[in-house]
């Protein structure tokens, strides 16, 4: 029998085949285990893809998006609204066209690459940053030592990586949150556990409005500050405690 | 109603499958929405050019398509240092995903943008091989060949990853 190829099995996959031809791969299927294999392979990707991105139908919509496709907003011309409103219209319309600018400043596209690169080139390029242990990921390499060593009341000017807050988590351990200036940026959450600083939170370190990467640690992306938000117990460290959890081996 | 109107009406609903689209050719949520923003004023701004008889969601999605195009065109004039082509994606649920995501999520963005937008098409957006070859105007076979690249290379990333 002639090999199936590539491009036809996976029209056969996304279903662009005719009747005719998908009956004959049917065929084929019920006694080529191989092809089979090949098959569930191309229908598992689709299924991640759609896996991966189909959340983003059921977020909110932002509201800066909504607002354009309201029938009064931005298309109204200054004349037709009534005189006390005007104002006000026309900060909302500033503020509106500043944002939608604000990618196209050179400062910020710079920015924006970086946020834009920044998993993807985490993963590849930093991957010695994170290790993986039974299917968890823990801090590995400089992050692993900066978490160990660094003090966020004690900052190395020419570290990397800074350490923000540190607190004691509600289940006892102790949790730092870090940033990773290096190009890409990144920033993220780490709990002290027996095998290694666990990355609970992993997030892109997005640009600011002015296209200046954020330097505070205090400033974190949201998926990191919903992780400190859900697990910290009381208040942060001052610098005596951290220092003494440092001392303490962060037990 | 007035073509604007329809035109607004229908960008309505559109907009979570536009920015799904969005997101998978832009990748970072807030890049994302800055093209999601762009394309809605120039769909806007030429609503008259959209013929009622043909389906408002292929209209939206070639000009997002374009506006993604033009995007990298000027970033990569503007910043010769951060080449256009490695312009990424994160996952839709942010620093939360698993490895497994986060690993398809870097081998698409790691795609030549002719290979990453047939797969937001196609595989992301459910569009024919047809439709898509129309939105792109190219050939369904170039569609096709590119579709079975992309694939072999996220297959390829997603082997090695594991």
């Amino acid at each position: 029998m002639n090999p199936i190829s590539e491009e036809t099995l996976q029209a056969y996959v996304d279903g662009e085949l005719g009747a005719d031809e998908a009956a004959h791969i049917d065929a084929a299927l019920a006694h080529d285990e191989i092809l089979s294999q090949r098959v569930q392979q191309a229908r598992a990707m689709r299924a991640q893809l759609k896996s991966l991105f189909d959340p983003v139908l059921d977020e909110p919509v932002p509201e800066q998006l909504s607002a354009l496709l309201r029938p009064a907003a931005p298309a109204v011309s200054a004349s037709t609204i009534p005189h006390a409103t005007q104002t006000a219209h026309r900060g909302v319309g500033a503020g509106r066209r500043r944002s939608s600018r604000r990618w196209l400043l050179p400062g910020a596209a710079v920015a924006a690459s970086l946020a834009v690169l920044a998993v993807a080139f985490w993963w590849h390029a930093g991957n010695s940053l994170v290790r993986l242990q039974d299917g968890q990921e823990f801090a590995a390499g400089a992050l692993s030592r900066t978490l160990d060593q660094g003090l966020a009341s004690a900052p190395d000017p020419a570290a990397v990586i800074t350490i923000g807050l540190t607190f004691r988590s509600t289940d006892g351990h102790i949790c730092r949150t870090f940033v990773s200036h290096a190009s890409p940026a990144m920033a993220g959450l780490a709990c002290h556990e027996a095998a290694g600083w666990s990355l609970p939170a992993l997030s892109s370190y997005p640009a600011s409005e002015g296209g200046e990467l954020r330097q505070a640690a205090s400033d974190l992306p949201s998926a990191v500050q919903a992780a400190v938000d859900a697990r910290i117990r009381g208040d942060a460290f001052d610098a005596r405690q951290e220092r003494a959890a440092r001392d303490g081996g962060w037990r | 109603m007035d073509p604007h109107q329809s035109v607004r009406e229908g960008l309505l609903t559109l907009l979570p499958r536009l920015r799904r689209l969005a997101r998978a050719l832009a990748g970072q949520p807030a890049d994302a929405d800055d093209l999601v923003q762009m394309v809605l004023e120039r769909a806007l701004a030429r609503s008259e050019q959209w013929r009622p008889d043909a389906p408002l969601d292929k209209w939206v999605f070639a000009i997002a398509r374009n506006a993604w195009r033009d995007e990298l065109r000027a970033r990569s004039r503007s910043q010769n240092l951060f080449a256009p082509e490695e312009a990424g994606i994160t996952t839709a649920d942010g620093g939360s995903a698993p490895t497994q995501k986060l690993e398809l999520a870097a081998a698409l963005a790691a795609l030549p943008p002719d290979h990453r937008e047939v797969v937001a098409l196609v595989l992301i957006e459910g569009m024919s091989y047809a439709e898509a070859a129309q939105l792109l105007e190219v050939p369904v076979g170039t569609v096709t060949s590119r579709l079975a690249r992309a694939r072999a290379t996220l297959q390829a990333h997603l082997g090695n990853a594991s």
